[in-house]
């Protein structure tokens, strides 16, 4: 079968997969969704060398995709919602819905299909125009049709944050970090102190996510120079307790004393030495007190405040969504230019051959800990926001699978490519806070309606099948099978840069990967 | 005028002792060879000149400054430059990016600077590349490589290729060790023709560890030999070819005295 059918069809049936696990309006945007990436697909693919036979061409395969979504959609509609017990849409909203879903599949993806057979430049500009009317009309489509995937989409937005930042360590200085939580840790912690009632400070939520940034960065340097000397599995050791130590201070620093070292203890130690008394007033700073409120929590933290928007509210994810883009924009800038400048150069370098490099003029001290500070600075970032946004932090919140999960992002992403690690973060988490409870509740739905009763003559069996069908109790297994597979099939991960293709695939396979591809 | 010079250089490993005693002056401009039978500690020679060891005694000098106690980068921007017996590229870099990180040391914007774009970083990196790129051609690379993974070349442009990101570092003195190793006749003339012109046109002074013994007497204006670390002879080539103890640490001791009847 031609590849453009058969991933038409891939992408339709993923749409389609949505759709059954969401129902209602979930079909709009599964469908703008599934026609942007189509759209890079085929574009990708096209022989035609302007937009109207690129479009022509695109349109088939598009039109395939766009049945296929039509064809679920009516029978999650008609059949499946009844299975389980969800009221089906009512006539209007149902044309409408798919009306609106079928027309933007086709609109995305003929469209970015076509804009690829543009010279270099203006399909940049087209593709970034289109996408940025994705990414800005996203949240309001969301409210309007009620998804209220936003809120779980800001989640998944701040652990690509946390994966662009690991990126730089472990993708482009080929330092492997297992602690990284500790600097979205440190981030939110300095939020926290700063910005709440447990020390009655009170600091403008826009200074403060500077300071929790160069406060991670510095962390960053702290924490990376004892592991320089360290490489591989080492160092990957190393950072992995440093990940367990801090959360585990941050859960102790609930009495701190801060006592000048001279009048309270050496002083007084000489006069007892001697069979003295002392007498000396000892100087003490602070006694006592509760930095960070141990496993309670720091609570409520400050949020953010804007002219005309006012205070951001939990209610209304929409500024808070913003925000987080704002953050990864800012981050992709800076990012990509240190990728593309000399200090990039010198992070790969070092990552290739570090004796090579160092006896090339490369100082690796400053270069891997240049690599920590920056990729520590932008889980600051990430702490800062996370701690405004979600009001509390608690130490446990910060635990080791938080590094594991975005050390996952970027592997399973593209380590070293930015793109690629974005595409890996909201995968997983979207995977994780959305597809996975949508299932759940499908499942439930389906249980109860439809699968129960039909086993209500053995009670055992119900049982068995009522316990176990919450794919909520999977989550870990689920993830590691993906993990399993992916690292199986395509080491490389989904988008991967070019250097990590180079380094896992020879020549011959890339050359026949790309023969197939045109065949 | 010597530009470098070594004074009684000892580098021990535990009980092993790899360079012993070990006197060496370089003049500039000269091409200097370095031979001795394998294990004799040629290469940790290099390595205590380019400070990836740290020497036990002696001192060591460059163009007036001691190296003693200085870091690797420290030394490549005093200006030694240095290949590897078995190459050491960046294999997944492309070949103009091999020899951007020889630059590296010459270069000088900020971090500040690299983010924003500021006209001087720009600047910086737009004539570092048209430099990296003559001096790929320099060394016999032809355009279309310049994009190519270092490691996807072949062997003898990947032997050239080092050789050209070594330059990037603008040095004085070179270090080539063992620069025609695993190369056919062809290849090594070519790479001797080479070496001389990298002297006449750029004014380098070179030290080559060196196993080809055609290549090196007839390139090297000194040649020293080293032995069990220990420096046993040194002269023109002619002066050391004839001599007893090179001979014989060579080829043993009944041998040498069978070549002198």
């Amino acid at each position: 079968m031609n590849p453009q059918i058969k991933t038409s069809i891939t992408i339709g049936l993923v749409a389609g997969f949505v759709i059954l696990l969401f129902g209602g309006w979930a079909v709009a945007v599964a469908g703008g969704m599934a026609g942007m990436g189509l759209g890079f697909f085929l574009g990708g693919k096209l022989t035609a060398k302007n937009p109207i036979d690129g479009a022509k061409e695109a349109l088939v395969p598009t039109l395939v995709a766009a049945a296929i979504l039509l064809v679920v959609s009516l029978l999650d509609d008609l059949v499946i919602a009844t299975a389980i017990g969800k009221d089906p849409n009512s006539i209007g909203n149902l044309i409408q819905a798919n009306l609106v879903g079928v027309l933007s599949l086709i609109f995305f993806s003929v469209v970015l299909a076509a804009v690829h057979t543009l010279p270099l430049k203006q399909q940049k500009i087209a593709q970034f125009i289109l996408i940025s009317f994705v990414i800005v009309s996203f949240p309001f489509v969301d409210q309007f049709t009620g998804l209220r995937w936003t809120a779980q989409i800001i989640f998944a937005l701040i652990f690509t944050i946390l994966a662009l930042g690991l990126n730089i360590v472990v993708g482009f200085a080929g330092l492997l970090d297992l602690g990284y939580a500790a600097f979205f840790a440190i981030g939110a912690y300095t939020t926290g102190i700063l910005s709440s009632p447990q020390h009655g400070i009170f600091l403008n939520f826009w200074i403060v996510i500077w300071i929790a940034a160069a406060m991670a960065g510095v962390w960053g340097i702290i924490l990376g120079a004892p592991t320089l000397p360290l490489r591989g599995d080492y160092l990957a050791i190393v950072t992995l307790g440093f990940g367990e130590i801090v959360p585990v201070i941050f859960k102790n620093l609930i009495k701190v004393t801060i006592q000048e070292p001279l009048t309270c203890w050496v002083i007084p130690a000489i006069t007892r030495l001697f069979g003295g008394n002392p007498t000396i007033a000892c100087i003490t700073f602070i006694k006592d007190v509760d930095l960070t409120a141990g496993e309670k929590g720091i609570n409520p933290i400050g949020r953010p405040i804007l002219p005309f928007i006012g205070e951001f509210q939990s209610d209304n994810s929409i500024p808070w969504y913003f925000l987080v883009i704002a953050i990864i924009l800012m981050s992709i800038f800076i990012i990509r230019r240190l990728r593309d400048s000399r200090l990039g150069r010198a992070w790969m370098a070092v990552r290739e051959d570090e004796l090579a490099a160092s006896q090339m003029g490369i100082d690796p001290v400053r270069t891997k800990l240049l690599a920590f500070a920056m990729g520590a600075m932008f889980s600051g970032f990430a702490g800062a926001f996370y701690g405004a946004y979600i009001r509390a932090i608690f130490p446990s919140v910060f635990d080791f699978s938080v590094s594991i999960i975005v050390l996952c992002m970027v592997i399973l992403g593209g380590l070293g490519n930015i793109n690629g690690v974005i595409v890996g973060g909201l995968v997983i988490m979207s995977a994780d806070r959305l597809f996975l409870p949508a299932l759940k509740d499908f499942l439930s739905g389906l249980l109860q309606n439809t699968i129960l009763p039909a086993l209500s003559n053995f009670p055992v069996a119900q049982a068995a099948v009522e316990q176990n069908a919450n794919p909520i109790l999977y989550r870990f297994l689920l993830f590691g099978l993906t993990l399993v597979i992916m690292m199986a099939v395509r080491p490389e991960g989904l988008i991967p840069s070019a250097q990590r293709k180079a380094e896992l695939r020879s020549e011959e396979e890339i050359a026949a990967d790309q023969a197939a591809a045109e065949a | 005028m010597e530009i470098f010079e070594a004074k009684n250089i000892t580098k021990t490993f535990g009980g092993l002792t790899a360079v012993n005693r070990v006197n060496f002056t370089m003049e500039k401009g000269m091409i200097a060879g370095l031979i001795g039978p394998n294990g004799a500690g040629k290469t940790t020679f290099f390595n205590t000149i380019t400070g990836i060891y740290s020497i036990t005694s002696g001192e060591m000098t460059f163009d007036g400054v001691s190296l003693i106690g200085k870091k690797s980068f420290e030394i490549t921007g005093l200006g030694i430059a240095r290949t590897f017996q078995n190459i050491r590229l960046f294999a997944n870099m492309s070949a103009v990016d091999n020899v951007l990180v020889g630059k590296h040391v010459r270069m000088h914007s900020s971090l500040i600077g690299q983010i924003a774009h500021s006209a001087f970083t720009m600047k910086e990196e737009r004539e570092s590349r048209v430099e990296a790129l003559e001096m790929l051609e320099f060394v016999g690379l032809r355009k279309s490589d310049a994009e190519t993974y270092a490691k996807n070349l072949p062997y003898g442009l990947q032997r050239r290729l080092e050789i050209a990101r070594a330059l990037a570092t603008k040095p004085k003195l070179l270090l080539l060790d063992e620069p025609t190793a695993g190369m056919n006749p062809n290849e090594t003339q070519d790479l001797t023709n080479f070496i001389k012109r990298l002297r006449s046109e750029l004014g380098l002074t070179i030290l080559l560890i060196e196993h080809h013994m055609r290549v090196v007497m007839s390139i090297s204006d000194r040649v020293s030999v080293l032995d069990h670390g220990e420096k046993i002879a040194e002269g023109i080539p002619s002066e050391v070819q004839s001599n007893t103890q090179v001979i014989e640490a060579y080829l043993g001791k009944g041998n040498a005295s069978k070549h002198n009847t």
